[in-house]
């Protein structure tokens, strides 16, 4: 039993031999077993490490594992939702399902791809270009669940859906992944969508990790804290700070005892993401290494 | 419940097999498939028509104009209208031959590869349990086979055709043998520029990743190759000299013809015609032609088949180590 779904060290990923790189010296861990947000602005990154990791592009620099092998080596056991959902729209849902079989001898799990695509009402003999967004991100997530993948890796998977759909699918998704012990690594940039579903995190920025590790320890690591806009916050780590009016309102690394004084809350994740968008020069926390992991 | 873990242990290292990769491929270009049947089907048709009922036609109308007696009618080299048919049945037919390989380069270009990588099918399938480089090597292999089996059809017909109506076909003078597309139509070497023109369209495709640009480059090369590969065509095998005093017959595949001099040097002809004092004046004895008769044939065709498979097999292997490098490998 692999207990590291994917693991990273100085990953880098660069497009063509000028490009700002997508991917410079990334180092993380993510643990078998749960849901994992992979989150960051637009061009963090994030696409291009689930790509990576999918075994569709090989990195510039640096190692990458999956399930404790190269990715190349464990197609099999990986699923791979891409953000623009690819099928080919000549086929009809049934078709398609077909194909996923018949490329996954030995793992297709029939039953599954089915129950997906008859939750969403879909008429298998429709075809693939007459479907709507949503109902192509169900296909393309029957596709992924029906070869039982261990690792099920989703790029921003519930981006053009309506809130309903989203809820439905993501629901589909985590009673599957519940039920077979699937790790899932998903990226978004709405965080809101991840809030309750995920237990471990990955904040990526301009193609470098700025958070890592289990989202309770990482939230724990961190205080939202309200002062007087003279307080000190020596000798914390400040990540992000603004002064309205007579008041500071800061996100922080205790370093130590925080003053009573000051007013303080664990902050949501949501407020933890936008504090390290909002501030690039905030040093990033790792809490994802092995021995740290390994509670 | 170690039974359920050993069980999906066992099935993980089990790759989807040939067949079932085989079969999703063919599924997903099914249009493309019908078309080759469609289009075999209409060669095959046009062909036996003109082996069978349109040369007898053709002999039937000869025959009742009177040109089959010993001094034929005037007229009778001027096709009727049944020979003409008949010679656009032979004309479609070739020309169907002929065209097949650039069909090939413009659809393995655009829709066997460009556009997969194009709208992302094609990670899409490397996420399932195959490697890019099988599902190439799939890509490849079933339209190669089809191609190999509907050329074979077509060829030997073409050759049935070619081969009974030689008397027919000088009276109304249809195709040479060393002719396109009868050269290539009459053997291995339709079979091999379709192979080479598949080959060819999917090394655009990876190039260019782009449906639309793949599709002109891959005809505009294969064009190109073609065009060199004829020109050559000639020269792959020794030809046959024929001198003489008078210029020699003008016989089978004509490479070179020109005058001699009294050293036996090649000289381009003055043409002084039977002017003498000309002819004394550049030294002119005799002319020379260089040609290749019809017996030429398979030595000519074999050798440009097998230069043509080596640049369709060159144009594979290229694919497959850009494709290789460009995606995690299966180590």
């Amino acid at each position: 039993m692999t207990e590291t779904a994917i693991e990273a060290a100085g990953l880098g990923m660069r497009f063509g031999r000028r490009g700002k790189p997508a991917l410079d010296g990334c180092s993380f861990r993510i643990p078998a077993g749960g849901v994992c947000a992979v989150v960051g602005p637009n061009g963090a990154g994030k696409s291009t490490l689930l790509s990576l990791a999918a075994g569709l592009t090989r990195p510039t620099a640096g190692t990458l594992t999956v399930l404790g092998r190269s990715p190349g080596e464990v197609r099999a056991r990986v699923g791979y939702v891409a953000q623009d959902k690819p099928l080919y729209p000549q086929l009809t849902v049934a078709e398609t399902l077909r194909w996923g079989r018949e490329l996954n001898t030995g793992r297709w799990d029939e039953q599954v791809a089915e129950r997906v695509v008859a939750e969403g009402e879909l008429d298998p003999y429709a075809k693939i270009r007459t479907l709507s967004g949503g109902q192509r991100t169900r296909v393309a997530l029957a596709l992924a669940l029906g070869k039982r993948p261990e690792l099920l890796l989703l790029d921003e998977p519930m981006a053009d859906l309506d809130p309903l759909a989203r809820h439905q699918l993501t629901g589909t998704l985590m009673a599957d992944a519940a039920e077979h012990g699937t790790t899932v690594v998903m990226s978004s940039h709405v965080v809101a969508e991840l809030e309750g579903s995920c237990d471990h995190l990955l904040l990526l920025g301009a193609g470098r990790v700025r958070l890592a590790g289990p989202l309770d320890d990482v939230l724990a690591a961190h205080r939202l804290v309200t002062a007087r806009a003279d307080a000190s916050l020596d000798p914390h780590t400040v990540v992000e700070s603004r002064t309205t009016g007579r008041g500071l309102t800061a996100l922080i690394r205790p370093e130590g005892p925080l003053d009573p004084v000051w007013q303080d809350t664990v902050p949501t994740l949501e407020e933890l993401v936008l504090a390290h968008l909002r501030a690039p020069q905030a040093p990033a926390l790792r809490l994802d290494d092995v021995q740290g992991a390994a509670v | 419940m170690t039974a359920v873990t050993l069980e999906t242990t066992a099935a993980a290292d089990r790759r989807p097999g040939a067949r079932g990769l085989l079969r999703a491929t063919l599924r997903v270009h099914r249009s493309a498939l019908w078309f080759w049947v469609l289009l075999v089907a209409v060669g095959t048709g046009v062909l036996l028509w003109t082996y069978g009922p349109g040369a007898d036609a053709a002999w039937a109308e000869y025959r009742s104009r009177g040109c089959l007696r010993d001094r034929p009618l005037p007229g009778c080299d001027m096709a009727g209208d049944a020979a003409g048919l008949y010679h656009s049945g032979v004309a479609l037919a070739g020309g169907l031959i002929g065209i097949v390989p650039f069909l090939t380069a413009a659809w393995a270009g655009a829709a066997l590869i460009g556009r997969e990588l194009e709208s992302g099918t094609a990670r899409l399938a490397w996420t399932q349990s195959v490697s890019p480089a099988r599902w190439l090597a799939a890509k490849l292999a079933a339209p190669a086979a089809l191609l190999v089996a509907g050329m074979a059809v077509l060829t030997l017909l073409h050759r049935l055709v070619f081969g009974s109506d030689s008397s027919l076909r000088e009276t109304i003078g249809a195709s040479d043998w060393y002719r396109s597309p009868a050269f290539e139509a009459n053997g291995t070497l339709a079979t091999a520029y379709a192979l080479l023109g598949l080959a060819v369209g999917a090394l655009a495709g990876l190039l260019l990743r782009r449906a639309v640009p793949a599709l002109g480059t891959a005809v505009l090369a294969l064009g190109a190759l073609t065009f060199v590969l004829g020109d050559l065509r000639p020269y792959l095998w020794p030809v046959r000299t024929l001198t003489g005093t008078d210029y020699p017959e003008w016989t089978g595949m004509v490479v070179d013809d020109g005058a001699l001099t009294s050293t036996g040097a090649r000289v381009s002809d003055p043409i002084c015609v039977d002017d003498a004092r000309c002819l004394a004046e550049h030294d002119i004895v005799g002319y020379y032609r260089d040609f290749h008769p019809a017996s030429h044939f398979w030595p000519l065709h074999l050798v440009e088949t097998g230069i043509v498979l080596a640049l369709a097999a060159l144009a594979v292997l290229v694919s497959f180590r850009l494709l290789n490098r460009r995606t995690a490998r299966a180590v």
